[in-house]
Order: structure tokens, then sequence, then C-alpha cells
């Protein structure tokens, strides 16, 4: 009877959190750049009271992992000169507390300096130095070609840096639309500019949420957390009139 | 539950972001306006579980883990600083610019401020001031007696002066530009004060390469541009109400629990 309580909890416990997921993607539904997630679950074998019993067939269920859709959000057409936005493969790179972090998030500026940098501060790392991109604003517009180099007056200032990550699986979120990956052993592993990207300039890519899908996620698992209380009612009833029955004998 | 907070910072954003776009079709008329973008990133993750941790003794590691983020934060409202539509005045004291720069105005307190507004008048003492009679530097002298004020591309201030056949020169405008103009303070009534974020004013004459040129008879309108601010006024709306959708989802899935006996 314990067992039914306990697999009924499990399943609330990652319910929540699939809720928490959730409402993290809808808040997310205007951050440009956002991926959205999901939660992956795996089911646990209860441990058996003795090696004969044979395998258990008791299953709690356990989060495992969460799985991000790295699919293309929309472009949205801005028009300004540093909103950039990749399409397909890559990410960004910027510099931000000593290491590289990575970003689809594209909406960059000109600090005080005349660095191009993220809305932090962050300076963006370019191609061919993975050093920060200086620019000089009164030399005239700067035009964004399609494999992100940086041209004014016709002269090549610089080539915003797309970097191909080999193993997004291993890429962790900061916050601020940032991933980080593991320093790899062999520096050879290191994430690599590429060489061909498809920059586009004057467009924002758009969080990648799909409302109806999220809306859909969040009453399924509504539903499936009520129903799994019904039926945590319900066991604690047949548990309740069990200790009855057994009273009055 | 993470998932009412969650909710909450996204309820908080999108309300943020309505309070922008107001403000934008507030000014849709203000000379000069830029129109502003709140952006938004997404908070800190929780770990719950580590990517890269043992999952077992024969050193099988977790691929890819559990975070939960927490929601959304603001990351800047940003200020669109694009050229907005020159329109026709004929005043000849209405000066835009077209391209980059601002005028530097002199504050009442001594310090200088920033301003694409060039709906200018004239004060008592015959200063070139702007509509809140602060001098616009480096402060322009039309004697009595002036006619046919013209005022050139490159800022030169001439005028007829009664008596006089040749057109007496009167002063020399100048414009300032920054590295970084989204980095400027607004101060509101038009007027933009310099921070550490948008670098030191580099002064120059208009027309020069870097600077705009000045076009007299015409007033820089705002660059709020309708449909798009009403477009995202839409979008933030719904967001709201999914966040909201979210936080009475959350309620119930907390109901359910707390009517189990």
């Amino acid at each position: 009877m314990d067992n039914a309580m306990m697999i009924g909890l499990s399943r609330q416990m990652t319910l929540r959190r699939s809720m928490d997921v959730v409402a993290n993607n809808i808040a997310n539904a205007n951050t440009a750049g956002f991926k959205v997630e999901s939660l992956l679950l795996e089911n646990r074998a209860a441990p058996t009271a003795e090696h004969a019993d044979g395998p258990s067939d008791i299953q709690f269920v356990n989060t495992w992992g969460m799985a991000r859709d790295f699919r293309q959000g929309e472009l949205a057409f801005t028009g300004r000169e540093f909103d950039l936005s990749i399409e397909g493969e890559g990410f960004f790179a910027v510099e931000a507390n000593g290491n590289e972090q990575y970003t689809r998030d594209g909406r960059f500026r000109l600090d005080a300096a005349g660095q191009l940098v993220a809305a932090d501060g962050a300076p963006v790392l370019d191609a061919d130095t993975r050093g920060p991109i200086l620019i000089d604003a009164a030399r005239g517009n700067v035009e964004v070609m399609d494999g992100g180099a940086l041209v004014q007056n016709g002269e090549q200032i610089g080539r915003v840096g797309v970097f191909e990550i080999a193993n997004r699986g291993e890429m962790s979120k900061q916050g601020n639309g940032r991933y980080t990956i593991p320093p790899a052993e062999d520096p050879a592993d290191e994430p690599l500019a590429m060489l061909d990207p498809s920059v586009r300039q004057g467009f924002v890519e758009q969080s990648n949420v799909q409302s109806i899908l999220e809306l859909t996620d969040m009453m399924s698992v509504m539903r499936s957390y009520q129903s799994v209380s019904k039926f945590l009612e319900q066991a604690e009833d047949l548990n309740k009139r069990a200790i009855e029955r057994l009273g009055r004998i | 539950m993470r998932a009412l907070t969650t909710a909450a910072t996204g309820m908080q954003a999108q309300q943020l972001n309505v309070e922008v776009i107001s403000n934008n079709l507030a000014n849709m008329n203000t000379t000069g306006f830029k129109r502003q973008r709140a952006e938004f990133q997404d908070l800190l993750y929780q770990n719950v579980q580590q990517m890269g941790m043992d999952s077992s003794d024969a050193g099988t590691i977790v691929p890819t883990g559990v975070q939960v983020g927490l929601g959304v934060q603001t990351a800047s409202i940003y200020r669109i600083t694009e050229q907005g539509a020159l329109s026709n005045t004929g005043n000849p004291f209405d000066l835009a610019i077209s391209g980059q720069g601002y005028f530097r105005v002199q504050m009442p307190d001594g310090s200088d401020g920033y301003t694409r507004a060039g709906n200018f008048s004239i004060s008592p003492e015959g200063e070139l001031v702007t509509t809140d009679g602060y001098t616009v530097a480096p402060g322009i002298a039309i004697p009595q007696g002036s006619r046919e004020i013209a005022i050139n591309a490159q800022g030169q201030v001439q005028a007829l002066i009664d008596g006089q056949v040749d057109p007496q020169t009167l002063g020399q405008l100048e414009l300032a530009t920054f590295f970084n103009e989204a980095g400027l303070e607004a101060r509101g009534d038009n007027i933009f004060l310099e921070t550490a974020a948008s670098g030191a004013a580099n002064t120059g004459t208009p027309g020069s390469p870097g600077f705009g040129s000045i076009r007299q008879g015409f007033v820089e309108t705002s660059n709020v541009n309708s449909v798009s601010e009403i477009t995202a006024l839409i979008q933030a709306q719904r967001a709201y109400e999914m966040n909201a959708r979210v936080i009475t989802a959350s309620d119930e899935m907390m109901a359910a629990s707390s009517n189990l006996r």
C-alpha cells in the first residue's frame, strides 16, 4: 500500500518540476534567442528485498535530464545596424567573467570605447582573433555580410564569430541567454569559428517557444497532477478501510 | 512551486514591455523622440542534477543534467537612434539634423545637454534657444534688425542686417556625436545627458565626416512606427495572459495537493 503512495508522490514531484519548466518557457516567450526546453524522465526500479525475487515490478519516476530544442526561432526584422541573427547552426561568443560564453541572442551595440558588446557590456568575439571587435562609428555605417564579415566603407574591419559546438548536450545555461561548455580536455576540441556561417543583419531571432504547445503541455501536466492526487486519495481510502475492517475482527 | 514565481517574472516583464510601448506611442508626435525597446533575457538556472556527474560506478556520466530556469528578466531598455522623418515647417529656426549628431545646449545649472529636437526660437536677448529657453551652444546672437536668417547644411548662420548689403555671418553651430548613443541618459524635455556608457562627446562641424548636416525649416519627427508598436503590444498582451494561465494552473495543482486528506 505504501508503495502506491510513494509512486504517486514520485510522479507528482516530477510533474511539479515539469510545470516549472513549462512556466519558464512561457515566461521567455518574448526573449530573443531563447530555446525551448522540456524535462526528460526515467523510471527507476524500486530495490527488491531479496535477489531471488527477480526484477522489481515497482518503478518510480525520476527526472533524467533536460531536452533543449535548438530549432531555429523566427527572424524578426528590426532594421537596426547591430541586430544580428544566425540562420542555421552556430552560436555567437561573448567574453564574460573571464571565459567564453555562447549565445543566440544577437542584439549587440557599441560601448563607450567603440567595442561591439552584448546588453550587459560583454564584448562579442571576433572569429579570427577571438578578441573584441572595435568599431569607429564615425567612419560610417557597418554592413554585416552573410559570412559575418563587418564591412565599413568597403573595408573589412572584422568578422563576427559564429562558433560551432559539437555536443550541445553538455552546454549549461547561465541565464542572460548564455551557455557555457565545460573546458575541453584536448585544446583541439575547443569550439571553432565556422568558416561560412549565415549571419543576417537587422534581424533578431525570436524565442522558439510555441505558445500553443506550452499551453497544452501545461494543461496535461495539471490534469495528470490532479489525477495522481485522486489516486493518492483512493489509496489512502483503501488503507483506512483495511484498518477499520481488521479492527472489527 | 517555482512555476508561480516564474510566471510572475513573466508577467512583470510583459508589464514593463507594455509600459515601454505606451511611452513610445505617447511620444509619436514628439519632435526628435527616439523609440525604445525592452530587451529580455532568461533569468538564472537552478541545477537540480549537474551535467557531467558520474551516474554509475562504471564511469558513465549524466549527459545533459536537469537545469530548471527561474523565469525572465529585463536586460535593458534600448533606445533605437535611427533617423526620424524630416517634416517641412518653413520656420527659419526649425533645424533638423540629417545624419548623426546632437545639438549641444547649455543647461541652467551650467552642464551640457544634448538634443535632436531642433525646434528652436529666439530669446528676448536675441539668442538662439530651445523651447525651454536653454541656450544652444556655442551661442548664436542675432542682432536686432536681422532679416532673412539662413542656416546652411554646415551650420553657418547668416543674416541680412538693415543698412548693410552683404549677408553677415552670425555664428557657427556645432554638433556632438557619441560612440554609444544608446548610452545617453534621457533627462526628459527631449534632452539627453552624457554618461560613462555613452563616452565623451566629440564635437565637430555639421556636414564633416561622421557628422550629420543641418536642414533649416525642417523638424525631425519621432521615429516611432505605430504599426510595429501595435503588433508588439498585441504580443505583450498575449504573453501576459499566458503567464496568468500558468499561475492559475499552478494554483490548481496546489489545490489538488491540499485537498488530499
